[in-house]
């Protein structure tokens, strides 16, 4: 008996030296596993043209139909996307989303991703929906001016979100963890099998930033 | 299956025109010179196939549908062999799956593979084959692939992609076979084939939109369509393509509330799984933002929304206001050549049951000694003719898919297509028909006094019989309902014939007659908006169906919110009068009860009793017992007037 009790204080004892696990969520945050299937982010290529093609895919692979994709011709003179198609506008719906990850095993051309991010929730279901806008990769090659740089980097671009609402900001604990991710982690042309200098239809602009 | 085989040989059969042959193990006896492909398929056995094609003649070049037949050394095309007495063919042994994945592999060769940003991927006869018959994978590196030119424009409407052709011929044939004209050719030899037009020369046809259906891979696609849908988004509704009065049978595709494209829907006997380009990119009119959304009542200068029930009181309290003050005839009553027959059908009984004016019409020109053997040849038994004589251009303008049966019958089964002036003498047209002895007679519905006249003159050759183009989707529909002043439904003469539509507004706009109720949109008011315009704001009171802003929704005193055709359910009635239903695919652009069921509450305002719920099915049922013709026609049959017909 007295045996436990002595084995049980030392044991407090000892952790009383240590830091405690416990994290002060919101004001302090964990990273997540660099799996995580968070909210979408849709990638660039390096040379800051859009990965995704409008092919729709993804939204065919969604088990629940959260995604709406519209695709357009590219404009050859100034193109969105390599090829001819691209995607003016793209919706997912988070509140329906399952973050199954099948609409990132569906992309062809490794568009979309599962990112980080996990905190969805908000005061009007109709900004659950999120646009293009929002879940685009932020591009540090775009020159100052051309498009608001992303206050916190990649997968958390707030462009014409602070309007709606002031108060949604990624705190600054997530940006240094989302652009590790992003910057040093995240699939360049030319990883995961893509061969950078095929001139397929996919993708003729990765070629010529090479 | 070799049990089957075994069991289920059947004993010798008399000599029936059929000959009995084997596939897979299944025995089957097939009409002489029926090609293995078409037996395969009655047999209920998929052979994959690229170039054949059922609207046109084999040319066995793709040999996609390659089988063994037993004692045949080599395999066999089975889209260009004649399946012979006892013939033992086989589709599931390892041969042919072999041959096909073979095949698979060379078609692949040099394909882009960008079926993720082809309009065609999803609906793909390429994507599927590859997926049930190809081997899985390619030998040959991706990296030395032979690249064409991409999204070539060939017209307004095509684009060419070269690099997805797989040299099928289909196109080039298309324009041997189908229209005659000849506009698509395959350049250069061996890998360097490829599919362009002669001297890159612009495409000038009035049925380019079909090489994108004839083309079973993404080659050629719809410049319209282009980047616009996923098929797996679309939303489809057979209907009936609202352009003319021809009545090709459609599928609306839409997506997101809008229609996206006209898919054609083979009905061998009307269109033959043609559409021309005039019906086919005509879509894009029914996605119009501007339209009548609320009903309104107005009283001097004082506008008002209202609810579609006070709407309707105040159309009946103001009709009978009219008749009563005035005399029901000083009430003029528009049908339109755009409305569907159920809705017709109680306008008329409307009009001369309920309100008791006998001014009815659905048009503006006087239609006198109108008669059901105008509209009495078949478009199918055109081909039965062997002398076709088409007066003037305006036909084959209306209706352009008549010129690909008209080639149809000249290339098939020899007919002599004979197009004159709408103004030749009736002398003239015996003359060129001297030796005829089926005569089709095609005419405008302009033209139909002048044809008249022509057909008595070509009786004197051989038999004649009479097609006339109407205008508007139901104009036909429109005539046998007896939405006309001086016929009643079936073409029953009138004692006391009333105004026709130009009369009818002329006498609004005089002042001589006080009160008009129309149903539109009324394609054929659009010419005249001046007088329209005179006619609807001297009227007393206009109760008017409209779908989009105009003169008449500007000033009816009672408007009520129409249906677009995608909008409703009901049916029209083409040119050889063929009643072809057509469906709601699109939400309506407002919340009013459908025509059908507004003229009926209104009818029972008006103090008829019996007309049922006004449900446009339950109208067709009231319409089919009302009238013996439209009651045989059914669904898809024609209702046919003639005396032998009825007979």
């Amino acid at each position: 008996m007295i045996k436990e009790i002595a084995k049980g204080l030392a044991f407090t004892l000892k952790k009383m030296g240590t830091h405690p696990i416990t994290v002060q969520y919101p004001e302090e945050q964990k990273p997540v596993s660099p799996r995580h299937r968070g909210r979408h982010i849709l990638h660039r290529y390096d040379n800051g043209l859009e990965r995704c093609i409008g092919c729709e895919l993804c939204a065919a692979a969604c088990p629940v139909g959260c995604i709406y994709v519209l695709a357009a011709e590219n404009d050859p003179k100034a193109p969105i996307s390599p090829g001819e198609r691209y995607a003016e506008r793209y919706e997912i719906n988070l509140m329906r989303c399952i973050y199954c990850g099948y609409c990132a095993e569906a992309c062809p051309t490794e568009a979309i991703t599962l990112g980080p991010r996990f905190e969805m929730a908000d005061y009007r279901r109709e900004r659950t929906v999120v646009t293009k806008a929002e879940l685009l990769e932020s591009w540090p090659g775009f020159a100052q001016g051309q498009r608001p740089p992303s206050p916190v980097g990649a997968g958390a671009d707030q462009t014409g979100r602070e309007d709606l609402d002031p108060g949604v900001r990624p705190r600054a604990a997530w940006a240094a963890q989302e652009n590790t991710l992003d910057h040093q982690t995240a699939p360049h042309p030319g990883d995961l099998g893509v061969p950078v200098d095929v001139p397929t239809v996919i993708e003729p602009g990765a070629g010529k930033t090479k | 299956m070799t049990a089957v085989a075994e069991t289920g040989t059947p004993p010798e059969q008399p000599d029936d025109g059929r000959v009995g042959i084997s596939i897979d193990g299944r025995e089957l006896r097939v009409p002489k010179g029926t090609l293995v492909l078409d037996a395969a398929t009655e047999a209920g056995i998929h052979i994959p196939i690229y170039c054949a094609h059922p609207k046109m003649d084999p040319v066995a070049v793709c040999r996609m549908c390659l089988v063994n037949i037993e004692k045949f050394p080599k395999p066999q095309p089975a889209c260009a062999t004649v399946a012979g007495d006892g013939m033992v063919v086989r589709t599931n042994i390892p041969e042919v799956t072999k041959i096909r994945e073979g095949m698979l592999e060379f078609l692949l060769l040099n394909h882009p593979l960008d079926c993720p940003v082809c309009d065609r991927g999803g609906e793909c006869d390429l994507q599927d084959f590859t997926f049930r018959y190809g081997p899985g994978i390619s030998r040959f590196p991706i990296t030395e692939k032979v690249h064409f030119k991409k999204a070539v424009p060939l017209s307004e409407h095509i684009e060419l992609d070269q690099e997805r052709c797989i040299l099928c011929w289909r196109c080039v044939r298309y324009y041997d076979e189908i229209t005659g004209e000849k506009e698509i050719v395959l350049q250069q030899r061996g890998v360097d084939t490829l599919v362009s037009t002669f001297d890159d020369r612009q495409l000038q046809s009035k049925f380019q939109g079909n090489l994108p259906e004839v083309c079973p891979v993404g080659a050629l696609t719809h410049r319209k369509y282009r980047f616009v849908s996923r098929p797996w988004d679309l939303q489809r509704t057979a209907s009936v393509c609202p352009e003319c009065s021809y009545g090709c049978n459609i599928n609306a595709d839409s997506r997101d509330f809008e229609v996206r494209r006209f898919a054609s829907r083979d009905n061998p006997l009307v269109d033959d799984m043609w559409l021309c380009d005039r019906g086919r990119y005509s879509f894009d009119r029914w996605n119009t933002s501007e339209r009548v959304r609320r009903p309104v009542v107005r009283s001097d200068d004082e506008s008002r929304d209202v609810t579609v029930a006070e709407a309707i009181t105040q159309a009946a309290r103001r009709l009978r206001e009219i008749a009563e003050e005035y005399g029901a005839a000083s009430i003029g009553v528009l049908g339109s050549s755009a409305s569907t027959n159920e809705e017709l059908f109680l306008l008329e009984r409307l009009a001369r049951q309920v309100i008791g004016t006998p001014h009815v019409d659905h048009q503006l020109e006087p239609f006198d000694g109108i008669s059901a053997a105008e509209h009495e040849l078949g478009i199918a038994e055109i081909e039965e003719c062997d002398t076709l004589i088409v007066l003037g251009a305006d036909p084959e303008e209306q209706a352009p898919v008549l010129t690909l049966r008209l080639y149809k019958a000249e290339r098939k089964k020899g007919a002599r297509v004979i197009r004159l002036s709408s103004d030749a003498t009736a002398a003239d047209a015996a003359i060129a028909a001297s030796g005829a002895t089926r005569i089709g007679l095609i005419a405008d519905e302009t033209n139909r006094a002048h044809a008249a006249a022509v057909a008595t003159a070509l009786g004197a050759v051989g038999s004649v019989r009479r097609l006339t183009i109407t205008r508007g989707i139901n104009g036909r529909g429109a005539k046998d309902l007896g939405l006309l002043p001086n016929v009643g439904p079936a073409y029953a003469a009138l004692a006391e014939p009333g105004k026709n539509g130009r009369q009818i507004l002329e006498g609004l706009a005089s002042g001589t007659m006080r009160g008009l109720l129309m149903l539109g949109p009324n394609p054929a008011l659009e010419a005249e908006s001046e007088l329209l315009e005179r006619a609807v704001r001297k009227a007393a009171c206009v109760v008017a169906f409209d779908t989009r802003p105009g003169i008449v929704s500007r000033y009816a005193t009672v408007l009520i919110p129409g249906h677009a055709v995608f909008e409703k359910a009901g049916s029209v009635t083409n040119v050889e009068g063929r009643v072809q239903r057509i469906r709601a695919g699109l939400p309506p652009a407002s919340a009013t009860p459908v025509e059908t069921r507004v003229l009926t509450t209104l009818a029972g305002l008006m103090g008829a009793v019996g007309w049922g719920s006004g449900d446009p099915l339950a109208v067709n049922r009231l319409l089919r017992d009302e009238s013996p013709a439209y009651g045989r026609a059914g669904n898809g049959g024609r209702a046919l007037f003639t005396a032998e017909a009825v007979a």
